[in-house]
């Protein structure tokens, strides 16, 4: 430090020694006032400027907290989410996979109930038949083998209108040995081309209606079948009309149908002869004695 | 040992053997027969039964008759019955049904019908 300095340095205190010791100008005391006066304003606004930005900045990181804490269960929720997802998909192939093996059993199912039901009809056209053939050689009397014939064709059949025709001795004419619902049958004569019983009895080949039966009458038989024994015609059975619940033959209709052709007339045949024999069973050397 | 019996009134040997043949595909089902009418009352007066299968038409006493007084007896009035006939038309149906019948079947007879009728009425799965 040079002496020079130093002396500027004393001088200069005792220049405000010398002035503090003065009172105040009173303008500068005005001015001093003011000054003050603005300072403390401006420390007063600074301070409010702070508490409100102080206010604003926490209300700010509240918001951004709580914003904070909403994604966060956002993304927890999205995590939940893409699990429950993947767990649906699962199922959902499960489920697919489930009704896939019930649709496959459904229609196990459905195959076997539609067999079941074909083998009871089976079952029941078999037992028709068999019921038939047993009733039709049940009997050696004459009228109770007709009767049969009769109950077979009505019961079985549902023929409500019908006769039974066998040759006469001289094959001239068909006589109605058994009917139903026809009032006083007459006998028929045999014309091979009369496109009815006498063409069916010369033919021997059947005429059995396929469609409605409702149209059945007298002048228009629904079925015509020839009657055999050993392979000769010795009849016709005639359906002419059917009940009202009966408007179509079945298929097991047709099989009764082969069997009364190929049983009925040997059944009465075999009705008639153990008659004129007296209904004597034939003892067991006749039958010995007879050629087998 | 059977769990339900049946009784068949019905003149026809031959209905009588089918509708036995049909009926043996029940399973428990014992099966007794009646000749008309007057046997099948017999029969009743002997025997319970859970099901009477009639037909209408017999010689003796017919099966309305045979309905009405299975319906008058304070034994058997409960008794399902199965009208089988020939008689197709609805007067005849409604007749039978007003009488007490419970199911009406027309000859020809198709052997799971009956079987089917049967199990309703009997409430066999």
């Amino acid at each position: 430090m040079t002496a020079e300095n130093k002396g500027g340095r004393d001088s200069f205190a005792d220049a405000g020694r010398s002035k503090a010791s003065e009172p105040p100008s009173p303008e500068l005391k005005k001015e001093r006032d003011a000054f003050i006066q603005s300072f403390f304003q401006k420390g007063a606004q600074l301070t409010q400027d702070l508490v409100s930005e102080n206010a604003r900045l926490r209300h700010r990181l509240a918001n951004v907290e709580r914003e904070n804490a909403q994604l966060l269960a956002q993304v927890k929720s999205d995590d939940a989410i893409r699990e429950l997802l993947k767990k649906i998909d699962g199922l959902e192939r499960e489920k697919e996979q489930l009704l896939s093996h019930y649709r496959r059993a459904e229609a196990e199912s459905t195959r076997w109930v539609g067999e079941y039901e074909q083998m009871e009809g089976e079952l029941a056209n078999f037992a028709n038949l068999y019921v038939a053939s047993h009733q039709l050689h049940s009997s050696l009397g004459l009228a109770a083998t007709a009767r049969r014939i009769k109950e077979l064709l009505e019961q079985l059949m549902g023929a409500s209108m019908f006769a039974v025709y066998l040759a006469s001795s001289d094959g001239r004419k068909l006589v109605p040995i058994v009917s139903d619902g026809i009032d006083h049958p007459k006998a028929v004569p045999v014309k091979p081309d009369d496109g009815g019983i006498g063409e069916v009895f010369t033919t021997a080949v059947s005429r059995i209606e396929k469609g409605d039966l409702t149209r059945g009458s007298l002048d228009h038989p629904l079925a015509l079948v020839p009657m055999k024994t050993e392979d000769k015609v010795i009849g016709v059975l005639a359906v002419f009309a059917t009940l009202e619940q009966k408007p179509k033959f079945m298929p097991v209709d047709y099989e009764l149908f082969k069997l009364l052709g190929a049983h009925a007339g040997g059944a009465l045949i075999g009705a008639r002869l153990f008659a004129d024999a007296g209904h004597k069973i034939p003892s067991f050397d006749s039958l010995f004695d007879a050629e087998m | 040992m059977a769990d339900y019996s049946c009784l068949i009134v019905e003149d026809s040997p031959m209905m009588r053997q089918l509708i036995v043949f049909a009926l043996a595909r029940v399973k428990n089902l014992r099966v007794t027969e009646a000749d008309d009418g007057v046997d099948g009352l017999r029969k009743l007066a002997s025997s319970r039964f859970d099901i009477i299968i009639t037909d209408i038409n017999m010689p003796i006493m017919d099966g309305l008759k045979l309905v009405k007084r299975v319906r008058s007896d304070p034994i058997h009035q409960g008794t399902p019955i199965v009208i089988i006939t020939t008689e197709g038309s609805q007067e005849d149906r409604q007749r039978a049904l007003q009488l007490g019948a419970n199911a009406y079947i027309t000859k020809p007879i198709q052997a799971p019908q009956v079987i089917a009728k049967v199990k309703e009425l009997l409430k066999i799965e």
